[in-house]
């Protein structure tokens, strides 16, 4: 028995000593840890922009992490640029704690596939980082614009996902989504753009990526209607003619599809409630009727909001929707009869509707002006 | 003629025997009318001479029948039917177990032409009064504690149980020091294979001293390269007798003021006795922060290392923000801050017990707080690493015992170095052989981590949780086979 202990005490010795040497160790104040990284294309190179606290203006005591500053990283590939970035950095580079990556317009049309393969090989990588793609300009002008703003662009795009998360119930464009979204073949994505407002960053909607490629930008509603189809809404504001302003307070969609000689139809149940947020109207709307009217009126402002998207996807023919996903899972055995011919399937899909709503609290103030 | 009464009773012997020592005295008492002389033999210091003249020597002087008897044997058959006022008296015919009679403390009247004694146990020595526990305090419960004295101790604990199932065997060890060990069970609860056993045990000691306690809990213990402690102490006669009730044995040993446990498992170290005087859910919580506390004390200085030095990835984006600018400026690497200030932790408190207690607490501050503050400021330890050591630091004196409590704290040590050779790899391994280590511990033909390896349904009730009492319906069965219900029925309401 003594020996055996002995033999484990030497193999786990062994193993210790023999990975310990494969083991990457470096002091955590070797580090420069990326807290934003953009990503873009520009002569005919890609450049990749990383944003970390230097030493400068840290001051443990007071809890301070010290001044942002960037560094620039150029190469033929995304990887050669990265490469490049840490050869320019003083100290070791890590991208463990990177919490966004900004895609350029240029890099993102050359191929989101293309920004982020290199991310997925990466074993400290965060998976949960979020992605978001700049509109209209580069990434690394977008991030030195905001320094030269005295903005912290790692605090800016932190109020961005908080944003975010007041309005949905998750954040898809994580960096584990849009591998999976890879690794699927899926033909069709959806990731959130930012546009650089006077001093902040804001989130518009989303770009679409047509076989992982950027080809459009969808507005504010267009992109809430994908929000609703894909049952990620946990607020969201409407504004009625009639002076009367709700907020959703729940939300719960279910899709299903149904297959017809290889027809597909797609039946989305929408159940929500909303609360009176502002009533500005001179009628009185908690009346029986009035409240009838208004659930009608919010089934259809929501019900427009809806079909925007799924026009979008019908006109476009691309799947924003993630049909493709929802038929192979429904209807696994039909899917291999389909799969060819998904592409041109995506405009003939037909929509239907079912929403239903109520308005359930109206708070101290029950009647109109 | 001295050579042949050589180690028997006789007052000639012992006289020449004891010679050179100032404080035992054998003196003559001549019963005048027959000119019958006995000896007194005795330890000025460690009798009660009132009582003794009282009770003892009145008669030898004064009593009629005394004056009248013609042998010897006739004085000690009337000084045995009570001749002498005094209810704690016996023959003695064995050297050996006179000398150590009356090197307890006890008086002996030698008869040379019998070569017998008559021993009276009328010890008093100076001894402390029984105080509040220093270790085990608690705010609801009793406040008395063990002392030195052995028949004071068992004293307590048979006051709790007054059943006739109590036994009180007493074991003798030392051939020099010859202290005397009480060995205290149940009978028809404990379990005699176990009982044999540390009986086997104590017996099986040969050593000169038992000068302190380790010499006795070395040869208790099963597994002697544990550092974890397979044998439990307490100061509290309450705590003993709650034990005894669960079928362990207690061990009482003269001139030290607890009482060991046997068999003794991991959980049993966790409990105090607050757990059982609160409310359950009060006790359940504070159970649950001392399991906190020790996972806190045992790993968070490992966990530091291999988070800062091998995978920062682990901690969250601010945290190893604020932990890489804490440690700027700071010349060495985590591993040998973490361990140095370890160490340096290990060095105050040893320190601090060797000084009178005013001197200590003036020093912790000055170590703690002066040389910590200034050590942060002199850029030599990150302030960061300063809260993970005293967090462990402190989290380590939540155990309720401290022998296990310096088991833990040897084990963290084991545990940083692991951490600072392979990382979380290192700390994984270390996780293991510690649990392997725990897991393998038996003692007493118990597990020393049961429950948690056995879920035997009574025995969970009282560890990590602390249920109401009338859950407690069973004594474990490892530790009592043949009788483990413990309570009846309770009705609620």
């Amino acid at each position: 028995m003594d020996k055996m202990k002995r033999l484990i005490i030497i193999l786990f010795s062994f193993l210790l000593s023999a990975c310990s040497h494969d083991m990457n160790r470096r002091e955590i104040d070797e580090i420069n840890f990326i807290h934003v990284m953009g990503i873009d294309f520009s002569e005919g190179e890609y450049v990749l922009t990383a944003i970390y606290s230097s030493s400068q203006g840290a001051d443990p005591e007071k809890g301070s992490v010290g001044d942002e500053e960037t560094s620039e990283g150029r190469g033929r590939t995304p990887f050669e640029a990265f490469q490049d970035l840490k050869l320019k950095n003083k100290k070791s580079v890590s991208i463990a704690n990177t919490g966004y990556f900004l895609i350029g317009e240029r890099a993102a049309q050359n191929g989101i596939g293309i920004c982020v393969d290199f991310l997925s090989r990466d074993e400290t990588v965060k998976m949960e980082s979020l992605v978001f793609v700049t509109r209209d300009v580069e990434a690394a002008y977008f991030i030195s614009q905001s320094i030269e703003k005295g903005q912290t662009v790692h605090e800016d795009l932190e109020a961005v996902e908080q944003k975010q998360q007041e309005l949905v119930t998750r954040n898809d464009n994580t960096l584990v989504n849009i591998l999976n979204d890879l690794e699927n073949n899926i033909t069709s994505g959806i990731v959130p753009y930012l546009i650089a407002e006077e001093n902040s960053f804001l989130l518009q909607g989303y770009a679409v990526f047509d076989k992982l490629v950027l080809v459009d930008y969808l507005d504010m509603d267009t992109s809430s209607g994908i929000n609703f189809i894909k049952n990620i809404i946990r607020a969201y504001p409407i504004y009625l003619k009639n002076n009367v302003g709700l907020s959703i307070s729940y939300s719960k969609s279910r899709i299903k599809s149904k297959l017809d000689n290889n027809k597909v139809k797609i039946i989305i149940r929408l159940n929500f409630e909303t609360m009176v947020k502002e009533n500005n109207s001179k009628e009185n709307i908690f009346s029986a009727k009035s409240l009838n009217s208004l659930t009608d009126m919010q089934n259809d402002y929501i019900r427009k909001i809806m079909q925007k998207a799924t026009n979008y996807s019908i006109h476009t023919g691309r799947d924003i929707l993630q049909i493709a996903r929802l038929v192979q899972n429904q209807h696994s055995k039909k899917w291999s009869d389909l799969v060819d011919d998904w592409s041109s399937m995506i405009s003939d899909i037909e929509y239907e509707f079912d929403i239903k709503s109520q308005i359930t609290k109206s708070f101290i103030l029950s009647t109109g002006k | 003629m001295v050579i042949d009464m050589e180690n028997r009773i006789n007052s000639a012997w012992l006289t020449k025997l004891f010679t050179k020592s100032g404080d035992v005295v054998i003196r003559p008492i001549k019963i005048n009318q027959n000119n019958i002389t006995v000896y007194l033999f005795c330890v000025d210091g460690l009798i009660n001479q009132a009582l003794f003249d009282d009770a003892v020597f009145r008669s030898l002087k004064f009593d009629p029948y005394l004056a009248n008897c013609v042998t010897e044997r006739d004085m000690m058959d009337y000084l045995l039917e009570g001749g002498a006022y005094h209810v704690f008296t016996k023959e003695e015919t064995d050297y050996q177990l006179l000398l150590k009679y009356v090197l307890s403390g006890m008086v002996a009247l030698i008869f040379d032409s019998e070569e017998k004694a008559i021993i009276y146990d009328i010890r008093m020595f100076e001894k402390r009064s029984i105080q509040e526990p220093s270790e085990e305090n608690v705010m609801k419960g009793s406040k008395e504690s063990f002392i030195e004295v052995m028949r004071m101790n068992t004293a307590l604990i048979r006051r709790r149980i007054r059943s006739e199932y109590l036994v009180i065997e007493t074991l003798s060890v030392g051939r020099i020091s010859k202290t005397d060990i009480a060995l205290l069970y149940i009978s028809n609860i404990a379990d005699f294979v176990t009982v044999n056993k540390i009986r086997e045990r104590i017996n099986s000691i040969d050593i000169d001293n038992i000068s302190t306690p380790a010499f006795i809990e070395e040869f208790l213990v099963e597994n002697k390269h544990s550092i974890f402690p397979q044998i439990m102490y307490t100061q509290r006669p309450d705590r003993v007798s709650a034990n005894l009730s669960d079928g362990r044995v207690a061990l009482v040993v003269d001139g030290i003021p607890f009482a060991y446990i046997l068999p003794c498992q991991l959980p049993m170290l966790m409990q105090s006795p607050d757990d059982y005087a609160n409310h359950f859910l009060v006790g359940s919580s504070l159970r649950i922060i001392r399991y906190l506390s020790m996972i806190v004390t045992l790993f968070l200085p490992a966990f530091y290392i291999a988070a800062t030095t091998y995978q920062s990835q682990m901690l969250p984006v601010q945290l190893a923000l604020s932990t890489q600018a804490a440690k700027q400026n700071v010349p060495f690497s985590s591993a040998s801050e973490v361990l140095g200030l370890l160490i340096s932790f290990e060095i105050l408190i040893e320190a601090g017990l060797r000084l009178p207690k005013a001197v200590g607490t003036a020093m912790s501050i000055l170590g703690g707080l002066v040389v910590g503050q200034s050590a942060v400021a002199a850029n030599l330890v990150s302030p960061a690493v300063v809260v993970i050591v005293s967090l462990a630091g402190i989290s380590g004196f939540i155990m309720p015992n401290q022998d296990l409590s310096s088991g833990i704290r040897l084990s963290r040590f084991i545990l940083a170095i692991l951490a600072a050779l392979g990382g979380f790899f290192g700390l994984a391994i270390g996780l293991i052989l510690l649990i392997t280590h725990l897991c393998s511990l038996n003692n007493y033909n118990t597990a020393y981590i049961s429950p948690f390896v056995d879920v035997e349904e009574r025995n969970v009730k009282d560890t990590l949780f602390r249920f109401p009492i009338k859950h407690f319906k069973k004594r474990p069965k490892d530790i009592a086979p043949y009788n483990h219900i413990k309570q009846g029925n309770i009705k609620d309401g």
